[in-house]
């Protein structure tokens, strides 16, 4: 089976010089000695390339070794990162990128039902014209508030669900399916792999808590009919929201990936994910309820974003200590995940585990 | 080697226990290997120790005594208080008319001696029967003033100045004689209560409900799981043992860590609080039962779960998505279950019978918890506000914590009987997904 | 009826073979993945000595010894290990030794703790199997560093560690799954031994592989899958003979069948032309390789257009040749 026994055999074109009879199985050969090892037959191999060498290879010879730098032309930075992110956030809707779970998906939709539940019920109001009903769901602080960062149920069940189930494997399912090698072998920055990432969870869980914040917003709006002058009374208590559930969705993200850039499979980072956020907050609550101290409460991520969009919106604050220590202590928990995160994604070894 | 064979039953039994310790051991030691298992563990004493930490600095602080009856104060300026001169019958708001008058001259007290002067001395949890000692007489005294000898036995049970405990809907009320028990060390009362409600709070909220479902969580969901995934589940299976002794074997490993954990965390608070929380003695000895409630709730429970979760890891894919919203779920019901425990929705939950264990516990134990519940609410409390303001409360400090983690028993009526039931639902469900379980892992192929 | 916590007692006593019940017995076995066959009707019977399982990937090898290890479950037919079923009854493997194909091992373990453990699940006290594990590695020579941990074996290493495993219990059937893979010459020949050796103790052994040579070294008995189908059984040179002897065909289509027969003819390796339909031709032949080299110049000098060219019988003598490692 040796390359030059058949004459027929067509001239290849290998590492752009043409003229040299090259077969898949030989190349192989010559570049890996891809035999097992203890095989009878005489071990044989063929050359690419070199016309003299190439006479040679039969009797062994010694290669030159030259290289020559890449001649392609690489897209632009920001459209290899688009090509990450893409393939994250489409997954959701269609096949042919990063696959999500049909349970997941279905747990996102109901989610993203359950955060307009309030919409439902200003719709109900409007349509049959209960003001009464409408002054308990309509567009006011309490409710713009309620809508982000309201516990029960949104932050008690729902968001902490959907974190957990959308960013559980987002590393470590890369690490576990060896994938990861696939991005890091490419022309690609780890830091930018990482900021997709983030960026691709963070835009999911965006569109659910903050989209539906503005389909709240504007719907109520409309539904009522009411005027410009409260839409520019409400637009900076929206704004507040909007901000604060942009916080939320910040630090929900760099925690998540945080867990899930340190741990080997999806499950653990989900789970450790819920801990954090329901394990530290009722904790916080036991020691608020039976010796009246807040401080706790700076260790539950929830509890000082909470506290922190209670500022922003304007209601009146349900904690004991002032709301900068809670800015304070999120912006040591983000720096802390983003540090674990970076430094965990820059020194990862990329064999499959 | 012996040489006479042995009898069969011996040699069935013996064979089932060498491959039960040997999967047992091979549990804990790969346990023993992950980092994950101990960052869990030790994040669960962290926690212990900070509530903790906290508990001890509330039992180091004093709480500020209040007059209850505002009989401390001196309103005529005569030197002798409000208390003191009412109780040997000269005027509260006459300068000239004191004790320093009489013969022998009787010297005035001070106005501490007047506050906290008459605390809670009741002899019996049960309704209806009489109870408190008037500590500073003006009980009758009060009456031999106005002179109406009814007034001595204004709750009409025929004694003069007591109480007694009624039942008034859902509520327990204390219907009093005028100024018995009316004025309660505020402190003491805080600190018995605050003990209390810190061992149940912290026992549902810390252990039955935060460490109960979590330690599960992470610890079981991987028994099995995590051996599929790695390829190594074959070692195990392809061996003279059937599956459903691999499950069960796999959960004896599991528990042979929690448990102890479990255990220990509980027998170390229960020292700790047993020391520094207030008693007669130098321990609480009677907290050791709830104690006991605690650990028998977080074990049984842990059980419960890390069955489910083992059954749910072995269910290839979307197990695991079972598992982390029934997590949640379960995480709902217990919140019902510790905040509103009439609540029969909870009941389909595992953690709500947790709750009913330690609920039952805590009645065994301190079984006086409502009535005490029920005279802190009774003695109206008052603080100066800034602007001189007097603001009222209704509660003595503590009742309210102390009211929302006390629960009486509210599935039978009687705690050991809510204990008993509990137990064998909890245990029930354990055999019921154990059954599934091993229904499920009977039929899986392993690739 | 004190359990035995403290493990001093000894193990229950060893099961006398039956001669009648073979070893293995497969009948009408098939087993599908969704709509993926990964075995086609195989039965099949194996008592005594090595048999070598031969195919390439793919070829439901996997898939039989997993329905074999019990793992999987045969979608039709019945599988028998000793007489019974071991999808059912987790009995027989007290007396069988399995080796997968899967290389995870419990990599903290050492190769002593490893093995003794999985000894206990057949029984053993933890003495006895401590007796047995270190006998047993020792025979795979791995006795030296048999207090190592797992994760720091080599390739070989750890196959050997995965076959020591499956010997601790003396078993009478041995399922080795492509044991040989990945290993360097020197831990394939320590493996070629142990095998051969286990073979001549008069125990049942089961190898697959997808390279003839290696199985040829071990064993003359071979049992060939293709696509999940059983291709050929029995001693090796017996196969390759009758295969030699076997007349090829060569199906073409064209729409002068009558005509480009008459030009085959002509070759010296044909040796008979027949015309089964319209417009299609069968051409016999000892020779396949031969002919097929001429067979573009032949058709091309003929002058026909022909529409497609078929081997129907190529499976067994492609297979063959590709397990031994010839042709393109």
């Amino acid at each position: 089976m040796e390359a030059d026994e058949n004459p027929n055999l067509p001239d290849a074109e290998f590492l752009g010089q043409t003229g040299a009879k090259v077969e898949g199985q030989t190349r192989l050969d010559a570049a890996y000695g891809s035999g097992d090892g203890d095989e009878q037959s005489i071990p044989s191999a063929s050359v690419a390339g070199g016309t003299k060498q190439h006479e040679q290879a039969y009797l062994g010879t010694v290669f030159d070794q030259s290289y020559q730098s890449w001649g392609g032309s690489l897209n632009p930075r920001w459209a290899r990162n688009w090509a990450i992110l893409r393939h994250h956030v489409y997954g959701l809707f269609s096949k042919g990128h990063r696959p999500y779970g049909m349970a997941t998906k279905l747990i996102l939709f109901a989610a993203f039902l359950i955060s307009l539940g309030d919409l439902g019920m200003s719709f109900i109001s409007a349509v049959f014209s209960e003001t009464e009903m409408h002054r308990v769901f309509g567009v006011s602080k309490d409710n713009l508030y309620g809508h982000v960062l309201g516990f029960w149920p949104r932050n008690a069940i729902c968001f902490p669900i959907i974190a957990a189930l959308l960013i559980g494997g987002i590393i470590s399912e890369d690490r576990t399916h060896g994938t990861s090698a696939i991005y890091f072998s490419r022309p690609l920055n780890r830091i930018d792999y990482t900021a997709m990432k983030f960026l691709s969870v963070a835009i999911v869980l965006f569109m659910l808590i903050v989209g539906t914040l503005g389909i709240y917003y504007t719907g109520d709006i409309l539904m009522q009919g009411e005027g410009w002058a409260f839409f520019l009374d409400t637009l900076p208590i929206f704004l507040g929201a909007a901000l604060a559930g942009t916080i939320l969705v910040f630090t929900y993200s760099s925690i998540g990936l945080a867990l899930s850039s340190v741990s080997r499979g999806k499950f653990f980072p989900a789970v450790a994910l819920l801990g954090i956020f329901l394990g530290m907050k009722l904790i916080a609550f036991l020691i608020y309820v039976l010796f009246e101290r807040s401080v706790l409460y700076l260790l539950s991520p929830y509890d000082c974003v909470a506290h922190v969009g209670q500022a922003l919106v304007g209601t009146t604050s349900t904690y004991d200590h002032p709301w900068t220590w809670s800015l304070m202590s999120l912006v040591v928990i983000n720096a802390i995940a983003l540090y674990i995160l970076v430094s965990r994604v820059s020194s990862m070894e990329v064999t499959r585990e | 080697m012996a040489e006479k064979p042995r009898p069969l039953h011996d040699k069935v039994w013996s064979k089932l226990d060498r491959k039960a310790t040997a999967i047992l051991e091979l549990t804990l030691r790969q346990y023993r290997t992950r980092l994950s298992t101990w960052a869990v563990l030790s994040v669960g004493v962290i926690l212990v120790l900070i509530t903790v930490l906290f508990y001890i600095e509330a039992m180091n602080s004093e709480i500020e005594a209040v007059d209850n009856d505002g009989d401390s104060v001196d309103s005529d300026g005569d030197g002798y208080p409000d208390g003191q001169e009412n109780l040997l019958g000269t005027s509260m708001n006459n300068a000239n008319s004191h004790p320093g008058l009489f013969d022998p001259p009787i010297p005035p007290d001070s106005a501490e001696d007047w506050i906290n002067e008459d605390g809670y001395d009741f002899s019996s949890a049960k309704l209806g029967t009489s109870q408190g000692y008037d500590d500073d007489g003006d009980c009758r005294v009060k009456i031999g003033e106005v002179g109406w000898s009814s007034w001595v036995d204004e709750n009409r049970n025929n004694i003069s100045c007591d109480y007694f405990f009624e039942m008034r809907g859902f509520d327990l009320k204390v219907v009093a004689d005028p100024n018995v028990d009316e004025d309660p060390d505020e402190d003491a009362y805080f600190k018995e209560t605050l003990h209390r409600s810190f061992v149940l709070g912290f026992g549902k909220i810390g252990f039955v409900f935060v460490l109960g479902i979590f330690v599960p969580l992470f610890l079981a969901t991987g028994l099995i799981r995590d051996e599929i995934a790695d390829g190594t589940l074959h070692y195990l299976v392809t061996k003279p043992i059937s599956r459903a002794e691999i499950l069960l074997y796999r959960l004896l490993g599991y528990i042979a860590l929690v448990w102890p954990y479990f255990i220990a965390l509980a027998v170390l608070t229960g020292i700790i609080t047993g020391f520094m929380g207030p008693s007669d003695g130098f321990f609480r000895f009677q907290d050791l039962l709830v104690w006991f409630g605690i650990a028998l709730a977080a074990c049984l429970l842990s059980l419960a779960y890390a069955a489910l979760f083992m059954t749910m890891g072995t269910i290839h894919k979307y197990g695991m998505v079972a598992a982390i919203v029934f997590g949640v779920w379960e995480f709902a019901m217990a919140m019902l279950s510790v905040f509103e425990p009439e609540a029969t929705v909870s009941r389909l939950s595992i953690s709500h019978w947790g709750m009913v264990i330690v609920d039952g516990f805590s009645n065994m134990a301190w079984p006086d918890s409502q009535y005490l519940i029920a005279l802190g609410e009774s003695t109206s409390q008052y603080t100066d506000s800034p602007s001189g303001e007097r603001i009222y409360f209704d509660e003595m400090p503590g009742t309210e914590a102390f009211s929302t983690f006390f629960h009486t028993t509210n599935l039978t009526g009687n705690p050991l009987q809510d204990v008993l039931i509990a137990s064998g639902v909890l245990i029930s469900m354990v055999i019921i997904i154990l059954v599934i379980a091993q229904l499920v892992f009977k039929n899986k192929e392993i690739d | 009826m004190m359990p035995d916590i403290a493990q001093t007692g000894q193990a229950a006593g060893e099961w006398l073979p039956q001669a009648e019940v073979p070893a293995v017995m497969l009948d009408k076995v098939s087993k599908w993945y969704g709509n993926i066959v990964g075995m086609n009707d195989i039965s099949l019977a194996i008592s005594g000595g090595v048999t070598g399982l031969l195919g390439p990937n793919g070829a439901g090898k996997s898939t039989l010894f997993k329905i074999l290890a019990g793992k999987l479950k045969p979608s039709q037919g019945t599988v028998r290990l000793f007489g019974i079923d071991p999808w059912k009854n987790t009995a027989p493997f007290a007396r069988i030794g399995y080796v997968s194909e899967n290389d995870a091992l419990y990599d903290w373990m050492t190769a002593l703790e490893f093995v003794t453990t999985l000894a206990r699940l057949y029984g053993y006290t933890r003495d006895e199997a401590r007796v047995k594990a270190e006998r047993v590695l020792e025979f795979v020579d791995l006795k030296d560093v048999m207090h190592k941990e797992i994760g720091k074996f080599s390739k070989g290493m750890r196959q050997r560690v995965k076959i020591a495993h499956a010997l601790v219990n003396d078993p009478e059937l041995i399922i080795l799954d492509e044991p040989l893979q990945g290993c360097d010459p020197l831990a394939r020949t320590t493996i070629m031994n142990v095998i051969r050796e286990f073979g001549a103790m008069g125990r049942t052994v089961i190898v697959s592989s997808h390279i003839l040579e290696e199985i040829e070294r071990i064993t003359e008995q071979i049992v060939i899958l293709n696509h999940g189908r059983l291709l050929a059984l029995g001693n090796v040179h017996a196969i390759r003979d009758m295969l030699d002897a076997h007349p090829h065909s060569i199906a073409l289509s064209t729409d002068r069948p009558r005509e480009l027969g008459k030009a085959f003819l002509d070759h010296k390796e044909v040796f008979g032309v027949h015309f089964p339909e319209e417009g299609k031709l069968i051409i016999r032949t000892h020779n396949l390789g031969a002919l097929h080299a001429d067979l573009p110049q032949l058709i091309t000098d003929s002058g026909f257009s022909v529409t497609a060219i078929d081997n129907p019988d190529d499976n067994l003598e492609s297979i063959l040749t590709y397990l031994t490692g010839g042709g393109d």
